[in-house]
C-alpha cells in the first residue's frame, strides 16, 4: 500500500476547506462558494483516484489484510496504570468493494449538492462551513474501521444537517431539524451501547502479547477473538447478541428509514433546502444500510440468518407502504420522499437473500438510489426556485415551454421507475433476482414485485401532472435550465444512463467483496463455537 | 506522626489555599478598595494550586496519622475545584458589579469552600469528611444569599441552609452508628468491617443515612427538591460554582465509601440502592427539565440528571466506574461552568428572569456567545467528540462491565431525551429572530468571555483527546 | 443500670424528634431548632458509644460536631434575620416567590 494518506485527505479534505471558508470574511461570498467547490471537486478527484488504484481482487469485508489504502495509527491510548484505565481506540481508516461505491457516491453527491447551493443567501458563510463538516463526517463514516470512530463521525454528521435544516430550511424548519435529531439520536444511543457491549467482549493482542479490549470492528467479525465472559460473546451462554443485534439494527434503521422510524423522512425533506434534500436523500440514506450491512450482518451473521424475514417483511412494507403514501402526496418533495422510501425497501429486501445476486444488487441500488433521487430532488429544485410552489397540482404542461427539463426529468422519472436501459432496471431486477431464489422469502418478494407497478403508478401519473397537458397561464415565462443547473443534471445522467447499460462498472468494484460478505455473513458460524465450549 | 518535608510538599495545596484565606482576609480588612485584588489574587491562587496539584499527582501518601491522603484521584479532583474556582473567579469579576454584591469577602468564601471541597476530597477519616463538608456547605450558604437586598436570594439562602443542615443531621448520625459499629471513624478500618463475618445491621443504617445525607448534596433523585429554587435563586456565579465543583465535592465523599468498598469481598454492596436512585434522578431529571421556562431551573435540573448518570458509575462499582465519575465530573464542571458563564453575562439586572425565550435571537445580536452556548448545550447532551461524550461513555462502559445492563440502556435513553431540551436553546437561539428588541443588554466583559472560552477549550480538549491535560503537565 | 442501648434508643428517639419537626413545622426558627435536635442525638450516640467501647475519638467529634453547629446556628440566624428584613415573616410557607 502506498504511504500516500489518500483517505485521511478525502476525509479531511472538506475541513481543510471549512477551515479557509471560515477564515474568509463575510463578504466575500462568492469566494466561499468558489471555495467549497474547489474543496468538493478535488474531493471527486481524490476518489477517482482511488477508483484507479483500487485492486477489483481484493475482498475486505472482514480482512484486514485485503482492504485497501489502509491508515491504522493509535488515536486515544492509555496505560494501565492510568486514572482513566485502559483504553485503545485507533484511527483505522480503509476502503474495500462495500465501502468503495459509496465513497464515490459521497463525493459526487457533495460536489453536485455545493454547485447547487450557489444560490443560497442567507449567511453564506455558516452555510458553507457547515456543508463541508457534513460532508467530512459522511466521508469519515464510510471509511472507518474503527467502531468508535464510525460512531464520532457518525455524530459529527449529525450537528450540521441540525443547523442545515433548521436555519436555512422552510416554514416548519425547527420541527422538521428537531424531528431530525431527536430520531437520529435516539438510534445512536442504542449504537452506543452496542459499541461498548462489543467492545468489552473482543479481545485483541498487541504485538508484544498483551491482550486488550478494542474497538476494531474486524475484530469484531471473528468469533476467535471474543473473550469468555463478555456480554455479547458467543462463549457466554446469557450473551445478549440477540438485543444487541436489534438494538444495532433499529440505530440503523432509523437512518434508512425502515417502517416505522420513517417519519422524520418526509419532515426533513420537506423543509431543507435542495442541496441538503439532495445530500440527506443521496447519502445519508445510504449510511442506515452500510451499516447494517458492515456491522449487523459481518459482526452478528447467526442473527442475521434467524432474522432475514424480518428483514425482508420490513422491506416489503417499506416498498409498498412507501408507494402508496407517495401516491396521496400533493408535494412534490414529499412524494419524492415517499418514494425514496419505497426504494430503499428494494435495498433492505436485497440484503434480506444473503446471496451475492440480492446483496450484489442492493448495493447497487444503494448507488443507484442515490444519484436517481439527488437528481428527482435538484429537479423539484429547479422547478421551485423558479416558481416558489411545489404543489404537483400547481404545474401542468411544463413540457410546453421547459423541453430540455422536462427531458431530463424523464430520464430521472424513468430511472426511478426501474426502464430497462437505465441504472434503476439493473439494480432492482437483481434485487428480485436474489430474493426470489431464497424459498423462504418468496412470498414477500412476489408481494414486494407489486411495488414496481405502484412505482411506475404515481411516477407516471405525477409526470401527466407536472409536464403534460395544457400549460398552466402562471407559467408561461418560465425560463429553461440555466449553464449551473445543466453542470449539476448532466453527470447525474450520464451515470444514469452508463450504469444502465454497463451496470458492469459498478458490480465489478465490488463483486469480490460482496461474494466475501455473503461467505462471512452465511458460513461464519457463533453457533458451533458455542456449542464446542459446553 | 512528625510530617517530613515530602509530606509537607504533598499537602501544599491545603496549605497554599489555606495562607491564600488568611492573606485575603488580612487584605480585606485594611482595605476597603481590595476586592479588584483580591479577584485576580484568587484567580492565580487557584490556577497555581490546580497546576501544582496535577503536576504532584503521582504524589501517593498518606498523611496526619491516616487523616488523609494525597496524590492520585485527590489531586485530580484538587485541580477540578481549583481551575473550576479559578474559572469562576473570572466569572464573577464583572458579574459581581451587576448584581450589587461587590465586597471583598465574597473571594473569601470562594476560597474557603473551595479548601472545605479539598479537605473533603482528601478524607481518608469521617472527621475530616465533616469538617470538610461543613466549611464547604457554610460558606455556600451564605454565597447563596450574598445578595441580601434581593429576597431571592435570601429565599434561596434559606432554604439551601435549611436543607444543607438537615442533610447534615443525616451524615453526622450516620458517622454515629458507622463509628458505633466499627468502632473508628477511619475509612479503611471500617471497611474491613464488611470482609468480616458478619457486618452488623447498624453498619449499614449508618452507611443508608450518610449516602442519603450525600444524595442531597449531589441532587440526587429524591432529594433533590432544594436544586431548582437555590440554583434559580442564588447569584449566577456562585450557583455555577455549586453546581459543578461543589457537587464534584460531594461525590468525592461518595467515592470515599465506594473506593475500599471496590476491593472488598461484596463490592456490589450498595448497587441495588444506586441503580434506583440513578435511574429516577436521570428519568425524573431529564423529563422535568423539558417542562422549564427559565434556563436556570432548566439547568438545575439536567443537573439532577448529570448526577443519575454519575451514580451509574457508582452502582457499577469497579474501579472504571470510579474513574469514570472522576471524569464525568471534571467535564460536567467544565461545560457547566461555561454554560452558566454565558447565562450570567446575558441576565438582566435585577428581577429579570432567565428566561430561555429571551435567548431568542442570540445568533444574530452575538454570534460568538451563541456558538459558544451551542457547544455547551450538545456537550451537556453528550454528543461526541466533546468532554461530555466522554463522561457518559466511561459511566456506560463500567456499567456494561459490572453486568448492569439495564441501567445503562435506560441512561442512553434519558440521555436522548434530554438532548429535546438542550436543543431547544439552540432552537431559540439560532431558529428565532428576537421579537422582543433585545431588552436585556448583554454584559460586556473581558474576563468572562476568557472564563467561559477556557471552559469551552477543555471541553474540547477532554473530547478529542481525553487525558491529555493529564499527561501534558505530568510530561514537564 | 443504664446500658447503651437506652442511650441509642433515646437518640433515635430525639433524631425522630427532629427529622419530624423539620418535615412539619412552619416556622424557620423551630425547623432550625429540630435540626439542632438532630446533631445533637447524634453526639449522644457518639458519646454513648465512645463510653462504651473505651474509645476517645467519638468524644473527640462530638467536640467537632458542637463547634461546627454553631458556626451552623451563627450563619443561619444571620440568613433568617435578612430574610425577615426583607419578608417580616419566618413562615416558610409563605417565603414561596421561587415554587418548591
Amino acid at each position: 500500500m502506498s504511504s500516500f494518506p489518500m483517505l485521511t485527505l478525502l476525509t479531511f479534505l472538506p475541513i481543510i476547506g471549512m477551515v479557509i471558508v471560515m477564515m474568509l470574511p463575510k463578504e466575500k461570498r462568492s469566494l466561499i462558494k468558489i471555495t467549497t467547490l474547489v474543496a468538493t471537486g478535488l474531493q471527486v478527484v481524490l476518489a477517482g483516484f482511488m477508483w484507479a488504484g483500487f485492486n477489483y481482487s481484493q475482498a475486505g469485508i472482514n480482512n484486514p489484510a485485503t482492504f485497501q489504502f489502509v491508515e491504522r495509527i493509535p488515536w486515544i491510548t492509555f496505560d494501565s496504570g492510568s486514572w482513566l484505565g485502559m483504553i485503545k481506540i485507533d484511527y483505522f481508516l480503509g476502503v474495500d468493494g462495500l465501502s468503495a461505491p459509496m465513497v464515490l457516491l459521497t463525493a459526487l453527491i457533495s460536489f453536485i449538492a455545493a454547485i447547487s447551493s450557489w444560490n443560497i443567501e442567507r449567511s453564506v458563510k455558516g452555510y458553507f462551513a457547515l456543508f463541508l463538516l457534513l460532508d467530512t463526517g459522511m466521508m469519515g463514516t464510510f471509511l472507518a474501521l474503527d467502531f468508535f470512530l464510525f460512531y464520532v463521525f457518525w455524530e459529527i454528521m449529525l450537528l450540521p444537517m441540525y443547523f442545515l435544516i433548521g436555519i436555512w430550511g422552510g416554514p416548519r424548519k425547527e420541527y422538521a431539524a428537531i424531528k431530525f435529531f431527536i430520531y437520529t439520536l435516539f438510534g445512536s444511543v442504542f449504537i452506543l451501547l452496542v459499541m461498548i457491549g462489543l467492545y468489552l467482549s473482543v479481545n485483541e493482542v498487541t504485538g508484544e502479547g498483551a491482550t486488550f479490549h478494542t474497538f476494531n470492528i474486524l475484530s469484531m467479525m471473528n468469533p476467535s477473538n471474543y473473550t469468555q465472559d463478555g456480554i455479547l460473546s458467543p462463549f457466554n451462554p446469557d450473551n445478549l447478541r440477540f438485543i444487541a443485534f436489534i438494538g444495532l439494527f433499529v440505530g440503523f434503521a432509523i437512518k434508512i428509514p425502515m417502517f416505522p422510524f420513517h417519519t422524520w423522512l418526509p419532515d426533513a425533506h420537506v423543509e431543507a433546502p435542495t442541496p441538503i434534500s439532495v445530500i440527506l436523500a443521496g447519502v445519508l440514506l445510504k449510511l442506515g444500510a452500510y451499516g447494517i450491512i458492515r456491522f449487523n450482518y459481518s459482526i452478528f451473521p447467526e442473527i442475521t440468518r434467524e432474522l432475514v424475514w424480518w428483514i425482508a417483511l420490513f422491506g416489503m412494507i417499506n416498498i409498498i407502504y412507501g408507494a402508496f403514501c407517495a401516491m396521496a402526496q400533493k408535494d412534490f418533495k414529499k412524494l419524492i420522499a415517499y418514494s425514496s422510501v419505497s426504494h430503499m425497501g428494494y435495498v433492505l429486501l436485497g440484503m434480506a437473500s444473503l446471496n451475492e445476486v440480492g446483496l450484489g444488487g442492493a448495493v447497487l441500488q444503494m448507488f443507484n438510489h442515490g444519484t436517481i433521487t439527488a437528481m428527482l430532488f435538484l429537479l423539484v429544485g429547479v422547478v421551485y426556485d423558479r416558481t416558489h410552489t411545489r404543489g404537483l397540482n400547481d404545474f401542468g404542461g411544463l413540457a410546453n415551454n421547459l423541453p430540455v427539463y422536462t427531458g431530463f426529468a424523464i430520464v430521472a422519472f424513468f430511472a426511478a421507475i426501474g426502464l430497462p436501459g437505465l441504472s434503476g432496471f439493473i439494480s432492482e431486477s437483481f434485487v428480485f433476482l436474489g430474493a426470489f431464489k431464497v424459498e423462504s422469502i418468496r412470498l414477500l418478494t412476489i408481494i414486494s414485485a407489486a411495488g414496481i407497478v405502484l412505482g411506475a403508478g404515481y411516477m407516471l401519473w405525477t409526470m401527466q401532472r407536472v409536464y403534460l397537458g395544457k400549460l398552466n397561464e402562471k407559467w408561461t415565462d418560465l425560463k429553461d435550465l440555466d449553464f449551473r443547473e445543466y453542470t449539476m443534471l448532466v453527470p447525474l445522467a450520464v451515470i444514469v444512463f452508463l450504469l444502465g447499460i454497463f451496470p458492469s462498472i459498478m458490480l465489478d468494484l465490488m463483486n469480490t467483496s460482496i461474494n466475501e460478505l455473503v461467505n462471512q455473513v452465511t458460513k461464519t458460524d457463533f453457533h458451533s463455537i458455542m456449542s464446542g465450549m459446553k | 506522626m512528625n510530617l517530613t518535608s515530602t509530606d509537607y510538599l504533598n499537602i501544599l495545596p491545603l496549605l497554599l489555599v489555606g495562607a491564600g484565606i488568611l492573606i485575603s482576609l488580612t487584605v480585606e480588612m485594611y482595605s476597603k478598595k481590595s476586592v479588584g485584588f483580591l479577584s485576580w489574587f484568587s484567580f492565580l491562587l487557584h490556577l497555581l494550586v490546580a497546576y501544582y496539584s496535577l503536576y504532584t499527582v503521582n504524589n501517593v501518601s498518606s498523611v496526619f496519622g491516616g487523616m488523609m491522603g494525597t496524590g492520585g484521584t485527590v489531586n485530580i479532583f484538587y485541580f477540578i475545584f481549583n481551575f473550576g474556582a479559578a474559572i469562576v473567579a473570572l466569572l464573577s469579576m464583572d458579574y459581581i458589579k451587576k448584581a450589587e454584591i461587590y465586597f471583598g469577602e465574597y473571594y473569601i468564601l470562594l476560597q474557603s469552600a473551595v479548601l472545605g471541597m479539598m479537605l473533603m476530597a482528601s478524607a481518608t477519616d469521617l472527621v475530616m469528611v465533616f469538617i470538610g463538608l461543613e466549611l464547604m456547605s457554610i460558606c455556600f450558604y451564605v454565597l447563596a444569599g450574598f445578595q441580601r437586598k434581593n429576597v431571592r436570594s435570601n429565599e434561596a439562602s434559606l432554604k439551601y441552609f435549611l436543607l444543607g443542615s438537615f442533610t447534615t443531621g443525616f451524615i453526622v448520625y450516620g458517622m454515629a452508628l458507622i463509628y458505633g459499629a466499627s468502632g473508628s471513624l477511619n475509612i479503611q478500618s471500617i471497611f474491613s468491617m464488611l470482609s468480616a463475618e458478619s457486618t452488623p445491621i447498624l453498619f449499614y443504617v449508618g452507611t443508608l443515612l450518610f449516602i442519603i445525607g450525600f444524595c442531597f448534596k449531589i441532587a440526587a433523585f429524591p432529594f433533590h427538591m432544594w436544586v431548582p429554587d437555590v440554583y434559580q435563586g442564588a447569584p449566577t456565579s456562585v450557583t455555577a460554582m455549586m453546581s459543578t465543583i461543589g457537587k464534584a465535592a460531594a461525590f468525592s465523599a461518595l467515592l470515599l465509601i465506594m473506593l475500599p468498598l471496590i476491593g472488598s469481598k461484596n463490592p456490589q454492596t450498595f448497587t441495588p440502592l444506586f441503580t434506583v436512585l440513578s435511574a429516577a434522578s436521570m428519568i425524573f431529571g431529564s423529563i422535568v427539565a423539558l417542562a422549564q421556562t427559565d434556563i436556570k431551573r432548566m439547568l438545575a435540573y439536567s443537573s439532577i440528571a448529570h448526577a443519575g448518570y454519575m451514580l451509574i458509575g457508582l452502582a457499577a462499582a469497579n474501579d472504571t466506574g470510579a474513574s469514570g465519575i472522576v471524569f464525568y465530573l471534571a467535564a460536567y464542571a467544565f461545560m457547566n461552568l461555561g454554560a452558566f458563564g454565558i447565562v450570567s453575562l446575558i441576565e438582566g439586572n435585577g428581577d429579570t428572569e432567565g428566561t430561555i425565550e429571551s435567548y431568542a435571537g442570540l445568533s444574530d445580536r452575538n454570534p460568538l456567545l451563541a456558538g459558544l452556548l451551542a457547544l455547551f448545550m450538545f456537550t451537556l447532551s453528550g454528543l461526541p467528540p466533546f468532554a461530555g461524550f466522554f463522561g457518559k461513555y466511561y459511566v456506560f462502559i463500567a456499567s456494561l462491565e459490572a453486568g448492569n445492563v439495564w441501567i445503562a440502556v435506560l441512561g442512553a435513553l434519558s440521555s436522548a431525551i434530554s438532548a429535546y431540551f438542550y436543543l431547544r436553546i439552540i432552537v431559540v437561539m439560532y431558529f428565532r429572530k428576537s421579537d422582543v428588541a433585545s431588552d436585556n443588554i448583554i454584559t460586556e466583559s473581558h474576563t468572562s468571555l476568557l472564563g467561559i472560552v477556557i471552559s469551552a477549550i477543555l471541553v474540547i480538549m477532554m473530547g478529542l483527546t481525553p487525558g491529555s491535560i493529564v499527561r501534558l503537565i505530568n510530561s514537564f | 443500670m443504664v446500658t447503651l442501648e437506652h442511650y441509642l434508643i433515646l437518640s433515635g428517639f430525639m433524631f425522630v424528634t427532629g427529622v419530624v419537626g423539620v418535615l412539619t413545622r412552619r416556622n424557620a426558627i423551630v425547623v432550625f431548632m429540630s435540626i439542632e435536635l438532630m446533631l445533637n442525638s447524634a453526639n449522644l450516640t457518639f458519646v454513648a458509644y465512645s463510653s462504651f467501647l473505651g474509645n476517645v475519638i467519638g468524644q473527640l467529634f462530638v467536640f467537632f460536631v458542637m463547634a461546627v453547629a454553631a458556626a451552623e446556628a451563627a450563619v443561619g440566624l444571620a440568613i433568617l434575620i435578612a430574610i425577615y428584613r426583607n419578608k417580616a415573616t419566618l413562615n416558610i410557607d409563605e417565603i414561596n416567590i421561587l415554587k418548591w
